[in-house]
């Protein structure tokens, strides 16, 4: 199920290969990089939300195209008045990424763990049952 | 009436994930820097992120090769023009002036008897760190003082001087004529040795502001014999020309 999401990543990097769309030339290629860090920042936010139970389609779109133009745009911005703003875009959304792939890691050992007890569980309630059946 | 903003929450989340990894991915591959895009992204990144980048740009194996080929290759021309120029008397003259000319401009080997200078960086702790490296203008002082007693060929490195030869710091390293020249860096002279030899070793000299410092860092042999290859960088003229005046017959 996790599975799912990788390969599209994978997909997608193969696209602009095959329709040969060269990597973006110049500084527009820098925001891009910049872009991408949004983008994978919202990406593991949606994965930590699914796990949480709490995700909600409309604001992971939409927090997908704002934190890219978001990003995009600070780093234009800080360009144009001599500020490495793209750094701060960075820093925070380096941050954040950690922050979510840390949440993502717990929530699948909770899980995993919780499994686990319940099936270790079942099989002591079946053991403890089976010498009451046959007496 | 629902309320649209309203967070419900607990959607199946797999495939909306997965649809912007895919829009992801493009990104990433569009942002990514390659030989094609290297040189356009560079003067967006940090100066020695640029260094790092770059360091793969110069095949130094490669370089040497061609290097080594132009030598071979400027020897073999003139071996040809000495066999052309065999037949005639006049071809002999002409050749003869050649041959001055592209033994002064350091386009054939040359040999005879001169100094080897050898420069090392001091182990001495307790000098300045400034003091302790040898610097560019270390070499164009020794090669200035060179030239002035006499040198008629010099070599830095196995590198051949030529009158458009350049010594200079890029960075950390010492580059002549574009060629990185890391220490001990060997500086050899044609020349009448004694002249030379004195000319590095007068009170006030070169020789002694190192003995100063740390005499490890500074050595000067006498040579008998020593054997320069040619000149093996370009010797392309871009801009200047010889004017159309300078060619007309008498």
């Amino acid at each position: 199920m996790i599975l799912i999401p990788i390969l599209a990543l994978v997909i997608g990097i193969l696209i602009p290969y095959f329709l040969k769309i060269g990597p973006l030339q110049g500084i527009t290629g820098q925001y891009l990089a910049v872009a991408c860090l949004a983008g994978l920042d919202t990406v593991c936010g949606g994965i930590r939300t699914g796990l949480e139970e709490k995700f909600n389609s409309a604001v992971f779109y939409s927090g997908f195209v704002f934190n890219i133009c978001i990003a995009f745009g600070l780093a234009w911005f800080g360009d144009r008045i001599g500020i490495n703003l793209f750094l701060i875009a960075a820093l925070v959304l380096g941050q954040r990424i950690f922050s979510n792939l840390s949440i993502i890691r717990r929530q699948i050992l909770t899980k995993w763990r919780s499994d686990r007890e319940r099936k270790a569980a079942q099989l002591q309630a079946q053991t403890q049952n089976q010498p009451q059946a046959n007496p | 009436m629902t309320n649209p903003f309203h967070i419900r929450g607990n959607q199946s989340w797999e495939w909306p994930v997965a649809s912007l990894c895919l829009v992801l991915g493009v990104m990433v591959s569009l942002a990514w820097i390659g030989k094609a895009n290297r040189e356009s992204r560079f003067s967006t990144l940090d100066a020695d992120m640029a260094g790092r980048i770059s360091r793969g740009e110069i095949d130094e194996v490669e370089l040497r090769r061609l290097s080594s080929e132009v030598s071979k290759l400027r020897e073999e021309n003139t071996k040809l023009q000495n066999a052309v120029a065999g037949n005639s008397q006049q071809s002999r003259v002409l050749n003869e002036a050649l041959q001055q000319v592209k033994t002064w401009s350091g386009l054939t080997a040359i040999e005879g008897p001169g100094i080897t200078v050898t420069l090392t960086d001091s182990q001495n702790m307790d000098l300045l760190e400034n003091d302790r490296i040898i610097h560019d203008n270390d070499l164009m002082r020794i090669v200035n003082e060179l030239w002035a007693s006499g040198a008629e060929a010099i070599e830095i490195n196995g590198h051949r001087l030529v009158a458009r030869s350049t010594i200079r710091c890029v960075g950390p390293v010492i580059q002549v004529d574009a060629r990185v020249v890391s220490v001990p860096v060997h500086i050899r002279a044609i020349g009448d040795i004694e002249d030379l030899y004195g000319a590095l070793n007068f009170p006030g000299g070169v020789a002694e502001s190192f003995r100063e410092l740390d005499p490890t860092m500074f050595k000067i042999d006498r040579v008998k014999l020593h054997h320069f290859k040619a000149f093996s960088g370009s010797t392309e003229l871009r801009t200047a020309k010889i004017p159309p005046e300078a060619n007309k017959k008498p």
